[in-house]
Formats: C-alpha cells, structure tokens, sequence
C-alpha cells in the first residue's frame, strides 16, 4: 500500500529531514511512526500526499509510482488518502454536518450520496446528536472525531494521522484511539505519527521510529522506546 | 470534471458579499475606465463621420474681379479644368452670384438694395479637389491669376477642430488605459483578498482532493462578474449620457455633424462587455496563479 525507496529530502539550508528512508507497509496494517520532533515524521506524511517532492528515492502509494504523477493527478491521489491533524483544521463557519459534508462537495459527488454518507459516518464517530454544532461548540476530542470522519468519508484506502492526540488529555486520546483501530479494522491502512508513549505501548502495533531523518527501528508489535529515550 | 453550477454559484456570491467593500471599488473603477474607453471610442467615431463630411465639402472659391474680363474668366476657366487636382468646378457667374445674393438677404431689404445689377458682384469658381490636403497647392496657383480678386479656403476652421478633437481623443485613451490598469490591479486585489479570507477553506479542499480548477473557478467567476458588472455600469452610463451631450452638440453649428448613431452606441457597448470580462478575467487569472498554490 506504502513504499518507499532510498528515499531523501533536504530542506533548503538545513540538514537532511529524511535519508535513504526504505520503508513498506502493507494493506490494511496499523503503523506508528514515532521520533523526537524534528526527525521526519511530517515530511514522511507530507512526501505521502505530495505536498513535498523527495529529492532521490521512489515512492509507491495504492499500487501508483507517485514521483511520475503529473500535477493535476496530485488530487485523485489525496482522494485515497484521509488526513487527520492535531489542530483538527475545521471550518468554524460550517457545523459539523457541513465540515464532513464539504469534503464531499468539493471531490463533487452527487448531494443524495452526501445526504445518505454523512450521517452515517457522523454516527460511526459517534456525533450524529451534534450535527448542527458549531466547531467551537464542541470538545478537543468531539472536534477530532468531525476530523476524522471527515477523512473518512470518503472511504480512502488510507488514513494518515499526525499527532492527532497531541492536543486532548489521555482519556479522550484513548476513545480517538479507539475510533482510529475501528477505522482499521474495516481494512484502510493506517499510519499515525505520534509522541504519546502510553498510546504506543498499549496498543502494541508496528512500530516505526526515525531519528535524524533515519530509520532506527521497525518493530512488528512494538512499544514507543526500547533503544533511545 | 464534475464542477456543480449551484457550488460555483453559491461560493462565487458569498465571496462577492463578503468583499462588499472592495467589491464595489473594483467595479466603479471599471465602470469609471471602460466609460472613458467609450467615449473615447465614440469621439473617434464621431470624427471620422464628421471629417468625412467635412472633407467631402472642402472647397475654396476663387472669386474673380467683378469687371473681369470674358478672357480672363475664361483662361481661368480652362486652367482649373486642366488640374488633374481638381475633383469638380462650378462657376457661378454674374446672375447667379446675383440670385444667391438676393436669397441670403431676402430679409433684409436694405441691405439687398445696395446691389442695384448683377456685374456688381464677383462671378466665382467653387473647386472641389481630389483630396483636402490638395486644396493649399490648388489655391496658390490662382492667388496671382489675372482678374483674380481673392482666394478663400473653407478650411482652417476645420483643421483646428480636428486637432481639438485629436487631441481630447488622446487625452481620453491615456486617462482611460492608466484606469484600465487600475482597475485591473484592483480585480487582482479583491481577488488576492478572496483568497486569503477563504485560506482554511481552501487548504481543506486541498487536503481532501478538489481539483485546482473546482477551486480556481469561483474565484474567477468573481473576477469576472466584478469586470461585467462594471461594463455594465459603464454602457448605462454612455446610453443615459448620450442624448444630453447630443442635445448640447446641436446647438454648435460646426458640430451638426457630430454625433454617432444608435448602432454605434451599441457595438461601442458591446466592445465594453467584452473588455470588462476580459479584464475581470486577467486580474483573477493573475491573482489565482500567484496567491493560490494549487
């Protein structure tokens, strides 16, 4: 589903964020991405969904080489892939019903599959009483329950989180958590960049650490520090 | 691409009601250029009609010595016919000169009567050149002639009032194409502004898969109702302000011949649509390549 060559980036006048990164995921798994900040854990996800270009190395996301996709293929590829973030990035004009419902409208899909989809996802995340709340109505962890069921509405092969509990307090991480293993266990590959040690150790999934810009460790069932930290 | 008419609709509007403010000075500083590129236009071809007019009956009139003699009328005669210059001549003798007195000053009996016969006044030649330029060189060749009294030229009143009007048809495109410019930048602006107070939105649509064009599109659309709008405004303002500029025209004898039709107006007012939408077009073209990195 993911895969990544010798993959390099450097920001200009820096030092290198990624260095000859090989990294495969396969579908439907459960990644953790884990490192101090600045060790390349966003622009592993921004290369993703190219918003970055790698400056060497290979990137394959769904089956699709995306270093020879031509620019205006860029959005058909976002639309496989759910983006999750730790300031949520709602519209606080819009209620929740609106915020999901607009990541369909804008991909152009007819109003009787936004009327029939949204609800539905509202009440997978567990929303569907606060549909006509405003943003700032709601919770931390109610405002990234609309973030995700926005990424999610649109059914993308894969759902990628960056820090998306860096924000709330550990209970409410726990139920995000939650909504994001479901989300997995209906078969969309997730990959969660995150610093909450508790989270990783409880949830015992793959994990992935970098540490300047280099992978250090991919561990089957692993916890957030064995080697560093 | 699946672009919904009621989205582009919707945003389009919402845009333009947020940005009231800056809304409204693009499209007066439209409105503002494209009238002055009107009348511009129409003054051009106001003299082009009048000069053709003009220039049809641009003559001179060679008047001979009243007690000239049948030879010299006559060598003058011959002379005139023989310029290849010379388009038409008329010569009005004694009687007629006589007859077109005696109309001219019908009402006025006295004056009439200091004219007793027709030998007291000057038989003349009315001579049509081929080309307006020509009458000066035409002219000077009689100005000399035997029995030859005087050379009148219908012409410099003319020549100033077309460098007055060359000069105001000047003066309106300069004014007018540093206000096309202004109106264009200030598109580009509301534009800009558009874009920057929708930036969350647009990062989501970004996010989620819009294509640049279903973003670029209700932007544009704006640019371009703003450009319209303000053609708009501008034709209104050269239908409405046409009869009363006409009406002031009319009462300058040496203007009857300057005005433009109703289907000059029009195409004018056309050509104004046309450039209204093609700068509301540009300046958001600009703005939605420069500001919005899609």
């Amino acid at each position: 589903m993911i895969r990544l060559e010798h993959v390099s980036k450097t920001y200009k006048g820096t030092t290198a964020a990624l260095r000859d990164l090989s990294v495969d995921i396969a579908k439907g798994e459960f990644v953790f991405l884990v490192g101090p900040s600045g060790s390349g854990k966003s622009t592993f996800l921004r290369l993703l969904t190219k918003e970055e270009r790698p400056d060497d190395g290979r990137i394959w996301v769904a089956g699709k080489d995306i270093a020879h996709l031509s620019s205006w293929k860029v959005p058909f590829l976002r639309r496989n892939i759910g983006c999750v973030f730790q300031d949520f990035k709602l519209l606080p004009n819009k209620n929740v019903f609106e915020n999901v419902a607009f990541a369909l409208e804008v991909i152009g899909r007819p109003k009787h599959v936004i009327v029939s989809q949204v609800p539905q996802i509202l009440d997978l995340v567990g929303l569907a009483k606060k549909r006509d709340n405003l943003p700032t109505e709601l919770s931390g962890g109610e405002q990234q329950r609309v973030s995700i069921a926005r990424a999610f509405v649109n059914r993308p092969l894969i759902l990628l989180a960056d820090e998306p509990t860096g924000n709330l307090d550990p209970s409410t991480s726990e139920g995000i958590m939650r909504l994001l293993d479901r989300i997995n266990r209906t078969g969309t590959t997730v990959l969660m960049a995150t610093h909450d040690r508790s989270i990783v150790d409880r949830m015992r999934r793959r994990v992935i650490e970098l540490d300047h810009g280099q992978l250090v460790r991919d561990q089957a069932r692993g916890v957030y520090g064995v080697a560093t930290n | 691409m699946a672009i919904k008419v009621d989205y582009v609709a919707r945003e389009t509007f919402s845009n333009l009601k947020r940005n009231a403010l800056m809304t409204a000075a693009a499209v007066l500083t439209v409105a503002v250029s494209l009238a002055l590129v009107g009348s511009a236009l129409l003054v051009r071809q106001a003299v082009s009609r009048a000069t053709t007019q003009w220039k049809g009956g641009v003559e001179l009139s060679i008047f001979m010595n009243p007690d000239a003699t049948a030879d010299e009328i006559s060598t003058i005669d011959r002379q005139v016919h023989d310029m290849p210059e010379v388009k038409k001549v008329t010569y009005v003798d004694h009687t007629a000169a006589y007859d077109e007195f005696v109309r001219i000053f019908r009402d006025s009996p006295e004056f009439k009567e200091s004219i007793q016969t027709p030998d007291q006044l000057p038989p003349s030649f009315r001579v049509v050149p081929q080309k307006a330029e020509l009458v000066d060189s035409v002219g000077q060749r009689f100005v000399n002639g035997a029995g030859v009294r005087q050379v009148v030229y219908a012409r410099d009143t003319i020549k100033t009032i077309l460098k007055v009007t060359r000069f105001v048809t000047t003066f309106l495109w300069i004014v007018a194409l540093v206000a096309l410019m202004a109106a264009s930048l200030l598109i580009l602006n509301t534009i800009q502004l558009a874009i920057f107070a929708r930036r969350r939105e647009v990062g989501v649509m970004k996010l989620v898969g819009a294509t640049n064009w279903f973003i670029r599109v209700p932007f544009m659309m704006e640019g371009l109702i703003q450009g319209l709008i303000g053609a708009a405004a501008a034709v209104g303002l050269m239908i409405g302000l046409r009869p009363f500029v006409q009406g002031q025209l009319k009462h300058i004898q040496l203007l009857q011949q300057f005005f433009v039709t109703s289907s000059q107006v029009l195409g004018t007012g056309l050509i104004l649509l046309v450039l209204g939408s093609v700068i509301g077009a540009a300046g958001s073209a600009v703005a939605v390549t420069r500001f919005l990195d899609v």
